[in-house]
């Protein structure tokens, strides 16, 4: 039983080979950092999105160990080179069995 | 919650303290309310960053919550077991200028007639006509929904107006806008009407015209609506802040959407 | 009175940037020397761009960038953001490859307070370089609490 959430990524559709493409991808999640508190003054536990994965026709080509510090969303901006037509996979996994991920299609000409 | 970093002690607090008494008593003049022209959106005193993050929805943290309404907008509850969508067809055309035209006065089912803001006329709508229990006021599903219906105006003036039927409700607003309180003796017109521009504690002060909302507040990390901004403006001069939903808090809403009649919506906002 | 309260106080009455408590420095210290071993750090071929002045510390962009051919035999294979402000030093670490194409990233993190914050790369070749920004944290006016 995992919890998951929407991930949105936006990349180019296609590229020409070699080409260098820019990857932007935003996750909702609180990422609670576990250094908040109730009003009553109880710990909020913490509850954050730990990995990034992103794979090329599944072939890691980019990863990500998330701490407390990374801001609420995690939003990151990131590139890889256009070397073959096929998918790109993005996962995240965190706390309390989180997971969620998406794909994109890449047409390499 | 509080977060540890919010957990303002004393210290601090007599910083604030300070701050809003030197602008007060050593004070430059004090103005008049902008009007017309002279208004200007909080947008325009925040840094590009956080510009570019209300601009861009991929960046936006709340447009989340729009897309978490939209779905709920598609989902039929309620014992009548029908959605909103059933009703109001595409949002991008029914719900075009619906959020900027609040708060306003709504006639019930049972003919009686209340002043509404945006969450309190859903509220409405899924009693009457889905069936449904009300959403808790400022809960993740009534946000969105606000999120949702609120991007349809998005660009489109406030259309706020006083009319015969509001007009006391309107003045209570602005008595309330006008009105000295809490331990610190400030009213919002003393910040907001008079003193916009100027600095207290580092914080550029906006003339707080509600065009935005609902936003997400980089001090909250959570989507949140005028309500809870109030209150926590109310919290700052260290008054008890409204409850959620009461007259107080509705009329204050109406007057300032009435003050910030013609400005363009822009939800949902980003603000720090 | 805790250190964010001292650090608020002595900021506003010195008008100078604030400035971290030791102990804080100091756990930052041995997390970049968990990351690095016993090599050097080198300065330079790393740019960390955070504005100088944030509204809130809660979402901070923040961009770094490694210069590197970022070829099979020359790339950048992880950057490391440290936090010297934050209760926890390490706020992020990104693993890249020969086919990243650029060492190039922007993400938002959160800043506790006014500090310098580290991005050190480690190279395909085994080497260390660091590069840092420093900014001042703003407190959000009228809060919930």
């Amino acid at each position: 039983m995992g919890k998951t959430s929407r991930t949105l990524v936006t990349m180019p559709a296609s590229a020409k080979k070699g080409d260098i493409i820019e990857i932007r991808i935003i996750v909702q999640h609180d990422m609670e950092s576990g250094f908040r508190h109730t009003e009553t003054g109880q710990r909020v536990p913490r509850d954050i999105i730990r990995d990034f994965l992103c794979t090329y026709n599944d072939v890691e080509v980019f990863r990500v160990e998330l701490h407390p510090g990374m801001g609420a969303n995690p939003m990151i901006i990131f590139t890889t080179v256009a070397t073959e037509s096929g998918t790109l996979e993005f996962k995240w996994t965190g706390d309390d069995g989180y997971a969620s991920s998406t794909t994109s299609q890449l047409l390499v000409t | 919650m509080s977060d540890q970093n919010a957990e303002m002690t004393f210290i601090a607090k007599v910083f604030v303290c300070c701050g809003i008494c030197a602008l007060v008593v050593v004070g430059a003049l004090a103005k008049a309310d902008p009007v017309g022209n002279e208004r200007q959106s909080s947008y325009e005193l925040m840094s590009a960053d956080t510009k570019a993050m209300q601009d861009d929805p991929l960046l936006n943290p709340a447009n989340f919550a729009v897309l978490d309404g939209r779905a709920l907008w598609q989902e039929a509850t309620g014992t009548n077991k029908i959605a909103c969508a059933a009703c109001h067809g595409e949002a991008k055309v029914s719900m075009k200028g619906v959020a900027a035209s609040f708060p306003k006065l709504s006639t019930s089912r049972t003919g009686g007639r209340s002043l509404l803001n945006l969450g309190g006329r859903i509220n409405q709508c899924r009693t009457e006509h889905q069936g449904a229990a009300p959403l808790a006021l400022e809960s993740k599903p009534l946000l969105s929904l606000s999120a949702f219906v609120s991007t349809q105006s998005k660009g489109m003036p406030i259309t706020v107006e006083r009319h015969a039927s509001n007009a006391s409700h309107l003045e209570a607003g602005e008595r309330l806008f006008n009105l000295r309180l809490g331990q610190l003796n400030l009213s919002c017109a003393q910040c907001h009407a008079e003193r916009p521009g100027q600095k207290l504690a580092g914080n550029l002060i906006p003339q707080a015209h509600p065009t935005a909302y609902p936003i997400y507040r980089l001090e909250w990390q959570s989507v949140g609506s005028l309500e809870r901004r109030l209150r926590n403006c109310l919290t700052g001069v260290r008054a008890e802040p409204f409850a959620f939903g009461s007259k107080e808090l509705l009329e204050l809403e109406l007057f300032l959407a009435w003050r910030a009649r013609g400005m363009p919506l822009e939800s949902p906002g980003v603000r720090p | 009175m805790n250190r964010r309260a001292f650090v608020f106080s002595a900021a506003v009455a010195s008008g100078l940037p604030s400035f971290n408590a030791l102990g804080e420095v100091a756990d930052a210290t041995q997390a970049v020397e968990k990351i690095v071993g016993n090599k050097n750090v080198s300065r330079g071929r790393v740019t960390l761009v955070i504005p100088p002045l944030v509204e809130n510390g809660n979402l901070v962009t923040m961009k770094v960038s490694v210069e590197s051919p970022m070829t099979k035999d020359d790339y950048v294979q992880a950057i490391h953001i440290v936090a010297e402000g934050n209760p926890l030093p390490n706020v992020v670490s990104f693993y890249l490859s020969s086919r990243s194409g650029r060492a190039v990233i922007t993400t938002r993190i959160r800043l506790g307070d006014s500090q310098r914050v580290r991005a050190i790369a480690h190279m395909s070749d085994g080497s260390f370089w660091q590069g840092d920004a420093s900014t001042l944290v703003t407190i959000a006016a009228c809060a919930e609490v």
